[in-house]
């Protein structure tokens, strides 16, 4: 019996007693005996983790203020205000703190990730297709704030964040044509993270020379 | 406490004392503070500096530490606090037109050799040399370097590249466009991540060392020992995998490679006993694997 032959017994099976076979190979082969080691360990921790893991108050917030601006759900009327509300409202409400943008776009990225796996196999899942294109409205606005002045800081800023977007492009257009690569997915995602993150900084930032 | 008004008040009178004393020419506005703070144990040390300039921390074996700001304007205002053994040093931009030249400042810091350090800068050089201890050192355009630091070492930068000279312990690193160069490490963890720098390992794996190291665009350059031993995977999307030192590693005997099937571009090699675990990653940039005592063609 080979490595990968184990490796099917026990992604079948699980860590119920091997055939003869199967141990006989495990008994001198290193290799399977640590990878053996290493499920025992997780069956092992899995085991010690309660049956359900209530997310902390701040990611059902993220999650609250992103459903009511997509009307998903609504919150009770309130009086209206005396003015209009300015376009800095509606987006100042996502990037209320760096904390909040950024837990928002990783708890949709999270959430698009489960569902992906539940899914058949898309180029990007609704879910990204859409946070993505809500940081592409947000990088028009904080580009809008004329905030890349003539500081040093700022132009870093702005071409990283051109660098980000460039990264951003080329891999959709990989995953349109390849859906199943994983490993520019992870890239992808990865990519979105450190957009929001860069805006979130550059809002930050603009906020506090101004 | 805030000592900046009393602290410049004085350097001011002293410097300009000294300066006219001796004929230097200076500008009235550039100044220099310098405060000590007494501390027990280990301390916390955390700046957070808006200012363009280097913040420089090294350490020595007195129990305080000293904090020196150079600055050629007073349009950067600094307030410095202690609250038992942590020492807080803020700087904020006092005027608002203030051009990039007047936030030029430059802060040095000496602390006890075994301190925390959490620092967050714009811009200019973080340098850190021989501290022991837990730090976070953010920056957003600006480099850093450490030398012989030590402990749980967090560094994330926006464009700023990270230079780590013999680190040791746990080192994360996250940058959109820095670099990282990790040059004769003792570092058990290492878990750097870059979407367009390029990354340089130079130095030993640990054994039961976790090195994970990804660029999404850059180069991805491991130069291991002959007395190394680790287990390597190496995968690329869209890019390449450079393996300079197939002759020394063995192939994957786990059948791996065979069960991913087409889908997987890259390599997976065990090198010596395999107790160390590597995995190198880019999307579109390349992977170069070299061992550090064979001459090869420069590239």
């Amino acid at each position: 019996m080979q490595c990968r032959e184990i490796a099917e017994v026990l992604e079948q099976e699980g860590l119920a007693p091997l055939p003869e076979s199967a141990r006989a190979h495990v008994a001198r082969c290193p290799h399977c005996q640590d990878y053996i080691a290493d499920l025992e360990t997780i069956v092992s921790a899995a085991h010690e983790l309660p049956a359900e893991v209530e997310p902390p108050a701040r990611l059902w917030m993220a999650l609250r203020a992103q459903l009511e601006r997509e009307g998903i759900i609504r919150e009770p009327v309130t009086a209206p205000k005396d003015e209009p509300a300015s376009w800095w409202d509606g987006f100042g409400a996502f990037f209320r703190s760096r904390g909040l943008a950024t837990v928002t776009v990783g708890a949709l990225i999270a959430a698009a990730a489960i569902v992906e796996l539940r899914q058949p196999r898309e180029p990007l899942p609704p879910e990204v297709v859409a946070t993505a294109k809500q940081l592409n409205e947000q990088e028009i606005d904080v580009k809008n704030m004329h905030l890349a002045g003539t500081s040093p800081v700022d132009a870093a800023l702005e071409r990283n964040l051109n660098e980000i977007d460039d990264f951003i492009a080329d891999c959709e257009r990989h995953l349109q044509e390849a859906p199943q690569d994983d490993l520019a997915r992870e890239y992808l995602y990865s990519a979105y993270q450190q957009k929001a993150e860069l805006l979130a900084a550059m809002l930050d930032r603009g906020r506090s020379v101004n | 406490m805030c000592t900046r008004s009393m602290g410049r008040s004085v350097t001011l009178l002293l410097g300009t004392a000294v300066a006219l004393g001796s004929g230097w020419s200076v500008e009235a506005a550039s100044q220099r503070i310098e405060k000590h703070f007494p501390v027990n144990g280990r301390p916390v040390v955390v700046i957070q500096n808006v200012a363009n300039g280097r913040i420089e921390v090294k350490s020595s074996k007195n129990p305080e530490v000293i904090v020196v700001v150079n600055e050629a304007s007073n349009k950067v205002d600094f307030a410095m606090e202690q609250a038992g053994d942590r020492v807080d040093v803020t700087a904020s931009i006092g005027d608002a037109s203030a051009q990039p030249v007047d936030l030029e400042t430059s802060l040095q810091l000496t602390v006890p050799e075994e301190t925390e350090l959490q620092l967050k800068t714009e811009n200019g050089l973080i340098y850190v040399e021989q501290v022991m201890g837990d730090m976070t050192l953010e920056s957003i355009a600006g480099d850093i370097h450490l030398k012989e630091v030590s402990g749980y070492i967090i560094v994330k930068t926006t464009g700023g590249s990270l230079v780590c000279t013999q680190c040791a312990g746990k080192l994360d690193f996250n940058s959109v466009g820095g670099g990282a160069q990790i040059l004769q490490p003792a570092l058990t963890n290492v878990n750097l991540r870059t979407t367009t720098g390029n990354i340089l390992f130079d130095g030993d794996f640990i054994r039961t060392g976790l090195y994970a190291m990804k660029s999404g665009k850059g180069l991805v350059e491991v130069r291991f020992s002959g007395s190394d031993s680790f287990d390597l995977k190496a995968q690329t999307a869209t890019g390449t995998v450079d393996n300079q030192a197939a002759a020394f590693l063995k192939p994957d005997s786990h059948g791996t490679v065979g069960r991913l099937g087409s889908r997987f571009k890259g390599l997976f090699g065990t090198f010596g006993a395999g107790l160390a675990k590597v995995e190198l990653s880019t999307y579109s940039g390349t992977i170069r694997i070299l061992r550090r005592d064979v001459a090869y063609p420069s590239h």
